[in-house]
């Protein structure tokens, strides 16, 4: 049997140095893991919150604030998930959703979104209500964000306003990007809040504008229980009793 | 002996260089805006200051890291000066550890004179009280620096600055998402979960030397982070320069 022949001294350090690596990668990978189990991890969102506001942010991203956005956006919805399913505290929520518009005045979605969420599970309606007029201050041209607006007051937690519900559904419905219901919806809401003159008149332009004949029966029905109510000076015939949504009363322990 | 004469060498040079005593500048600089925008931050300047200045810390020293550290190795094959030092009794990883070693060398003074600056600002503005943390906080930045720096000489040790550069910067930019990696791969089906969290402990977990948001609060860490911390960047730097000395050493110079 022939001898192997000995290994010259960098091919000796070549296989030592892949060695060590191979046993200092392994306990690296080691460590790494042990230190994701044992050890806390670092929150980045919470740090974007302790910006006082996105005007301060927007000069930082160097002309990329859409792209920091669309970043935050991702924080922002990973923040709200995993606040849901562990302890629903929401505290910085208003202030990520301030930032992040402001960074992107157009992005729809995050006022939407952080509404709502601000809303339903912040438990700060103002906040939610800030955040929406702030977007349609930026967009006010969006008669989908109007829409959701008035959804928001419509649906507001511990008691519906209609009377601003109507305002904005009345607004979307101007839009031409506004939802088709939007003036149903308006019309809906000023009759239940009251206003049945305006309402009459709502209902009327659904009653013409609307080419779905379910709609314009439904309509042609409202303005008949309108002018029945005020002939009869009985506005309650033509307002109905609704309730606080329950879902959005819902709060979590 | 001869990886701490290169490493002196390293350090000398660093130091010298421009781009080392710009970061310092801009350093400084940023802290003395972070004192500009502490009125708007609504009774919150001082995290705003201790937020602002470690992130400069690590961001100004990964600049140094790549405008410096990524061409170690490759400026020297360039110039040919290395025919000289290895045609020496010197070994190639010895020559490797040194470099790495001047330039973190380099990297923690800098670090060091930042957060002597950031303390001695949080001090005159009356949250001397912070300085525990920022220290924690220095020296955690500083070892992000070491491992990326690993990072950079093995790639200056393969390949050309700018490729060097863009690889560094790549594996930072995963380091620093590890953790988010971990928390995708746990929403996945199993097989890529296992795969994803194999990738996740592979590249440098970044996240376990940020301590920013409790720095800013002012509360230091626990003494098993800093220890877990020190050990895994040592373990890690140790390993990333074996692969660098297994790829230089089967490099030839002709």
């Amino acid at each position: 049997m022939s001898r192997m022949a000995p290994l010259n001294p960098r091919r000796r350090r070549f296989l030592a140095a892949w060695a060590a690596a191979l046993v200092l990668g392994t306990a690296a990978y080691a460590l790494a893991d042990g230190a994701w189990r044992a050890l806390p991890h670092p929150a980045p969102l919470e740090e974007l919150s302790y910006y006082p506001s996105g005007k301060f942010v927007e000069p930082a991203t160097l002309g990329h604030a859409t792209t920091a956005a669309d970043l935050a956006w991702l924080r922002a919805v990973q923040y709200y998930g995993a606040h849901r399913t562990t302890d629903n505290q929401y505290r910085r929520m208003g202030q990520v959703f301030d930032i992040l518009t402001t960074l992107d005045p157009t992005f729809l979605p995050a006022y939407v979104f952080g509404a709502f969420a601000l809303a339903q599970e912040g438990g700060d309606f103002s906040a939610a209500e800030q955040l929406m007029h702030k977007g349609l201050a930026a967009n006010p041209a969006s008669g989908e964000l109007a829409f959701k607006l008035g959804f928001l007051y419509y649906v507001r937690p511990g008691g519906r306003d209609l009377k601003h519900a109507a305002e904005y559904f009345e607004q979307a419905s101007r839009q031409p990007d506004g939802p088709p219901e939007s003036a149903r919806f308006a019309a809906f809401a000023r009759q239940n809040c009251g206003d049945l003159t305006v309402a009459y008149e709502l209902w009327s332009r659904v009653e013409r504008t609307s080419s779905n004949r379910y709609l314009q029966d439904m309509a042609r029905k409202e303005m008949e229980c309108i002018r029945a109510a005020l002939a009869h000076g009985r506005r309650e015939l033509a307002v109905r009793r609704l309730t606080t949504p329950a879902v959005l009363i819902l709060k979590q322990p | 002996m001869i990886p701490l004469l290169i490493a002196q060498n390293t350090f000398r040079e660093a130091t010298r260089d421009r781009v080392v005593a710009g970061v310092g500048v801009a350093g400084i600089a940023l802290l003395a805006l972070t004192q500009l925008a502490a009125p708007l931050a609504l009774g919150e300047g001082h995290r705003l200051t201790v937020d602002l200045g470690l992130t400069g810390i690590s961001v100004l020293g990964l600049l140094v890291i790549l405008l410096v550290g990524t061409s170690l190795v490759a400026k020297e094959v360039e110039r040919r000066t290395i025919y000289n030092l290895l045609s020496r009794p010197i070994t190639r990883p010895a020559y490797l550890v040194g470099k790495w070693a001047g330039l973190s060398a380099a990297l923690w003074a800098v670090a060091l004179l930042l957060g002597c600056a950031l303390w001695a600002l949080l001090a005159v503005r009356g949250a001397g009280g912070h300085g525990w943390a920022v220290l924690e906080g220095v020296y955690l930045a500083g070892l992000e620096l070491t491992v990326i720096t690993a990072l950079a000489v093995m790639f200056s040790a393969l390949s050309t600055p700018v490729l060097s550069a863009l690889y560094t910067l790549g594996f930072y930019v995963v380091g620093q998402w590890s953790y988010d990696l971990r928390l995708f791969a746990a929403k996945l089906p199993k097989p890529l979960e296992s795969l994803l969290g194999v990738i996740a402990n592979l590249v440098p977990n970044l996240p376990l030397f940020n301590m920013r948001a409790l720095a800013a609060e002012g509360h230091p860490t626990s003494g098993l982070h800093l220890a877990l911390a020190t050990l895994y960047a040592l373990v890690y730097v140790a390993c990333v320069l074996c692969l660098a000395t297994a790829a230089f050493e089967s490099k030839d110079f002709k």
